[in-house]
């Protein structure tokens, strides 16, 4: 991998910089807290539960028959059969389904929520082709219905994206789908920030339209490279800041830059990228564009046509996230094909997601994947429900940068655990019981844990 | 222009020539005949120039006999309220022609209908072989009308046009829909006026042709057309049932997630609804009881049922039609119910040859190999009026370009 080469502006700015210092008492340290909207999330309080008898998709390519799960202390204790431990609740999952949490690294819940009047548009903000200064935490309404009728099937965790306008549509943020009156409550802790980017016709046609660049794919380019250029000089100049300081110095900080902070936030790989990008050529130019000036370039959502380079974005370490079958809407979603994610999936090293970007099909990964794995089949693939469990459970948590806190039922992980009436790939299938951090927060049978949003109390 | 009576009369033209006369039978089939009859195990269904002509007979002469061993036929689904060979590519306005700023009560989008989509073979994926395209409209209430077309792919797959009028009910971005009511009670009062006053006239005057505006006011008000009316509120619900009797309209409702609350009102005017089952969200003000077991809570009330896709199964993903039923069965409808939501019950309100399983009826057939609605299930064969048709699209091609092997570039595989 190419390392970032110093430019001569940088060099002329660290001159400058360094030409400011003087050499009296040193001033107070600059430093940027990373975190000022930390999250408050606290597992509900839980007592121990023993699932017993299930069949079990851990997540991982495993189906384990007639296994017993026991959840304690908000995390996956033992997997196994016939485990002798007692515990607080113990349910018979005899004929019922196991599975990790759902995981949808998709979502506009809360920016875009229920119900859809103008006032509750908040996920896009249309006003310039870089707006990486906004964070979409700063969006969300937790009252959203979306968020309960989202837990009602299964969905445990979900990443929350600003809209696809922009060429940097700004940061995105992971919740843990609990009921909660603030963003905070639902922010799932430590998970990495996202930044969502757009390739593609949108941010085209939303600047393009009023005249202003881009107006065409190459000026979307131009604007990512002008825009990573910028970001480098600005990383730079405060890691020079940085090294002076330490050097005993007395440097002035560099000037704040909100904007900026989130782009270099990925050049010091603390930030992941998550990219609206549909086709096969503007995939494999966001991969060169990482490369120029290098950062990972992430996750590729809605890939419409991730078959066509399944192999380089799985040389790249690329996950791609995408749709069973959308398809139609603009030129560059035409060019569908239902097996897109299990082409996907068959390259070694791959890393294929099933997403929503729906309020309605979050509700159903289940059958989104459920769609695919039986297209597939039919297609000549053999996949089944242990395959295709990755796609919305551990390859999800691994786009999100969480797979080593949850997306699978494995020991020692978060207890964030759905138990569904039957095999979930059915088109019948509901889930009965859903578990985060090991406390039940939805069950099919008893209002006590069927939350209600504020928005929907009373009008019914 | 009227396709399904030229096919009337060629096969009765056929039928005259035991030559061209070739006989199909499915022998063995669990048949959803969605009539009176019922389910039948390992029955036999007989088709002939495109029409079913004997299920069960005594003893069959057939010139191709398929045997379903076991396997389940049901009637062709019908898609509805989509724009289904009106809009390739939603972004490219060059590709849409299902609305104009000018369209109205005589808006027929039926000449601008292409049999070649490439959302066609793809519907028919989903066993999809008839559908109900309604126009978009444009700026009035009246978003103009309704037509029946067939998935053949033929240039004559349009079956029917002036199915319906579809008006639009529901809350607007501005003004007041008291405003709506006024336009629709209006236009219908100003051509029930001219109706009496041109029975009272001398012949000269009664004689001046009437517009095609006013040729369809005529066929609504005289319960002869349809009118298919989007709303959602329950108070709105309300309000157009009393503007049906008013007129004694042919009223079916689209949309109505609010429908459950008046559902004995409904089911008393005899008014058939078209919903979403996959709609659970208050996606407005208009909507706060949009539900999954709006479907079964609406069929137990004695509400007739259809069911249409919702966003993005619209006209792209049509074959998703199945699965949306599925899902209603799982939280409520009955099985049988949710068959007749996707195919009798839109034939019988639209008033399509097609949905059932009948002597006499069109050969629009689907042979599954389990549950249709089931993820796991495909589609084994799929007749369009009695001719087999494939379910190959342009999806199909694409992934086995990309997912052959081939020393020579991806562009060559074809």
């Amino acid at each position: 991998m190419q390392k970032f080469k110093p430019t001569a502006i940088v060099l002329a700015l660290s001159t400058v910089l360094l030409g400011c210092q003087d050499k009296g008492p040193q001033k107070e340290k600059v430093t940027i807290d990373k975190n000022p909207y930390p999250s408050t999330y606290q597992p509900h309080s839980s007592g121990s539960t023993l699932i017993t008898n299930a069949t079990v998709l851990t997540g991982t390519g495993e189906l384990l028959e007639d296994t017993d799960v026991l959840l304690k202390d908000g995390k996956i204790s033992q997997v196994g059969k016939d485990l002798s431990a007692q515990a607080d609740v113990t349910i018979d999952a005899q004929g019922k389904w196991v599975t990790p949490g759902i995981i949808d690294v998709h979502s506009h819940l809360g920016a875009y929520p229920s119900p859809s009047v103008e006032s509750h548009a908040d996920g896009n903000e249309i006003t310039k082709p870089n707006t990486a200064q906004v964070w979409v935490e700063h969006s969300v309404w937790p009252q959203d219905p979306g968020f309960n009728r989202a837990r009602e099937g299964g969905i445990t965790t979900l990443q929350i994206l600003p809209g696809s306008a922009n060429l940097f549509g700004g940061r995105s943020v992971t919740l843990k789908n609990v009921p909660s009156p603030t963003m905070q409550g639902m922010k799932f802790p430590d998970a990495p920030y996202g930044l969502k980017m757009a390739c593609g016709e949108n941010p085209k046609r939303v600047y393009g339209g009023k005249g202003v660049a881009p107006y065409t794919r190459m000026g979307n380019m131009a604007g990512y490279r002008a825009a990573w250029a910028e970001a480098a000089e600005y990383k730079n100049a405060w890691e020079q800041y940085d090294a002076a300081y330490a050097a005993g110095l007395n440097p002035d900080a560099p000037k704040r830059d909100i904007r900026l902070d989130t782009l270099r936030g990925v050049l010091d790989g603390e930030i992941l990228i998550h990219n609206h990008c549909y086709k096969a050529e503007e995939m494999a130019m966001m991969i060169d564009l990482s490369k120029e000036f290098n950062y990972h370039s992430g996750t590729f959502h809605h890939g419409i046509e991730a078959y066509k380079v399944a192999d380089l974005l799985a040389e790249n370490g690329n996950c791609a996230a995408l749709w069973p079958d959308w398809w139609g809407f603009k030129m560059e979603a035409y060019d569908m094909v239902p097996e897109n994610v299990a082409i996907v999936d068959a390259v070694k090293n791959s890393c294929a997601v099933v997403h929503s970007d729906s309020d309605t099909t979050i509700q159903r990964l289940n059958h989104e994947a459920a769609k695919i794995m039986n297209t597939a089949n039919q297609a000549g693939f053999s996949l089944k429900e242990q395959d295709a469990i990755k796609w919305i459970t551990y390859n999800a948590a691994k786009s999100l940068g969480i797979e080593e806190k949850t997306g699978s039922v494995k020991q020692g992980k978060q207890a964030d655990i759905v138990i569904w009436d039957r095999n979930p790939f059915s088109v019948y299938s509901k889930a009965e019981t859903v578990y985060i951090d090991g406390a039940k927060v939805y069950d099919r049978f008893d209002e006590k844990y069927q939350a209600v949003s504020d928005f929907m109390l009373g009008q019914r | 222009m009227n396709k399904f009576k030229i096919s009337l009369l060629t096969s009765a033209l056929l039928a005259s020539s035991a030559a061209f006369a070739q006989v199909t039978a499915i022998t063995n089939a669990k048949v959803h005949t969605l009539t009176d009859a019922g389910t039948l195990e390992g029955a036999t269904v007989v088709i002939e120039n495109g029409t079913i002509t004997a299920i069960n007979p005594a003893s069959v002469k057939a010139d191709v006999t398929i045997d379903a061993q076991g396997r389940v036929l049901t009637p062709g689904f019908i898609g509805s309220m989509n724009q289904l060979g009106l809009v390739e590519v939603s972004a490219v306005a060059g590709s849409r022609d299902a609305g104009d700023d000018k369209a109205g009560v005589d808006f027929d989008a039926s000449p601008a209908f292409n049999p070649r989509s490439s959302l066609i073979p793809y519907g028919r994926k989903g066993g999809i072989t008839q559908n109900v395209v309604v126009p978009h409209g444009g700026k009035s209430i009246f978003e103009g009308l309704a037509f029946v077309v067939d998935l053949s792919g033929e240039f004559n797959s349009v079956l029917k046009t002036r199915t319906a009028l579809m008006v639009d009910m529901d809350a607007s971005g501005s003004g007041s829909r008291a405003m709506k009511y006024k336009t629709l009670t209006e236009k219908l009062e100003g051509q029930q006026q001219k109706l009496s006053e041109k029975s009272k006239k001398d012949d000269k005057k009664a004689a001046k042709k009437p517009s095609q505006e006013e040729l369809i006011l005529t066929a609504v008000l005289k319960g002869e057309m349809p009118v298919v009316v989007e709303v959602e509120r329950a108070s709105d619900i309300l309000e157009v049932l009393k503007v049906k009797e008013q007129f004694g309209l042919n009223l079916v409702l689209w949309g109505v997630n609010d429908a459950v609350l008046v559902k004995e009102e409904i089911a008393k005017a005899n008014v058939p609804v078209v919903i979403s089952a996959v709609s659970n969200l208050p996606t407005s003000f208009s909507s706060l009881h949009a539900d999954l077991t709006n479907a079964g809570e609406l069929e137990r009330a004695g509400v007739k049922v259809l069911l249409s896709g919702f966003a993005f199964e619209g006209a792209h993903n049509l074959y998703q039609l199945r699965f949306d039923a599925g899902i209603a069965v799982a939280h409520g409808m009955s099985y049988e119910g949710a068959l007749k939501a996707v195919s009798s019950n839109i034939a019988d309100v639209f008033d399509l040859d097609g949905g059932k399983i009948a002597s006499g009826q069109r050969a629009d057939l689907v042979l599954w190999s389990a549950d249709p609605f089931e993820f796991t299930t495909t589609l084994d064969k799929l007749w369009i009026n009695g001719e087999e048709v494939s379910t190959e699209s342009r999806h199909d091609k694409l992934r086995d370009r990309y997912t052959t092997d081939s020393d020579m570039p991806r562009a060559y595989t074809k």
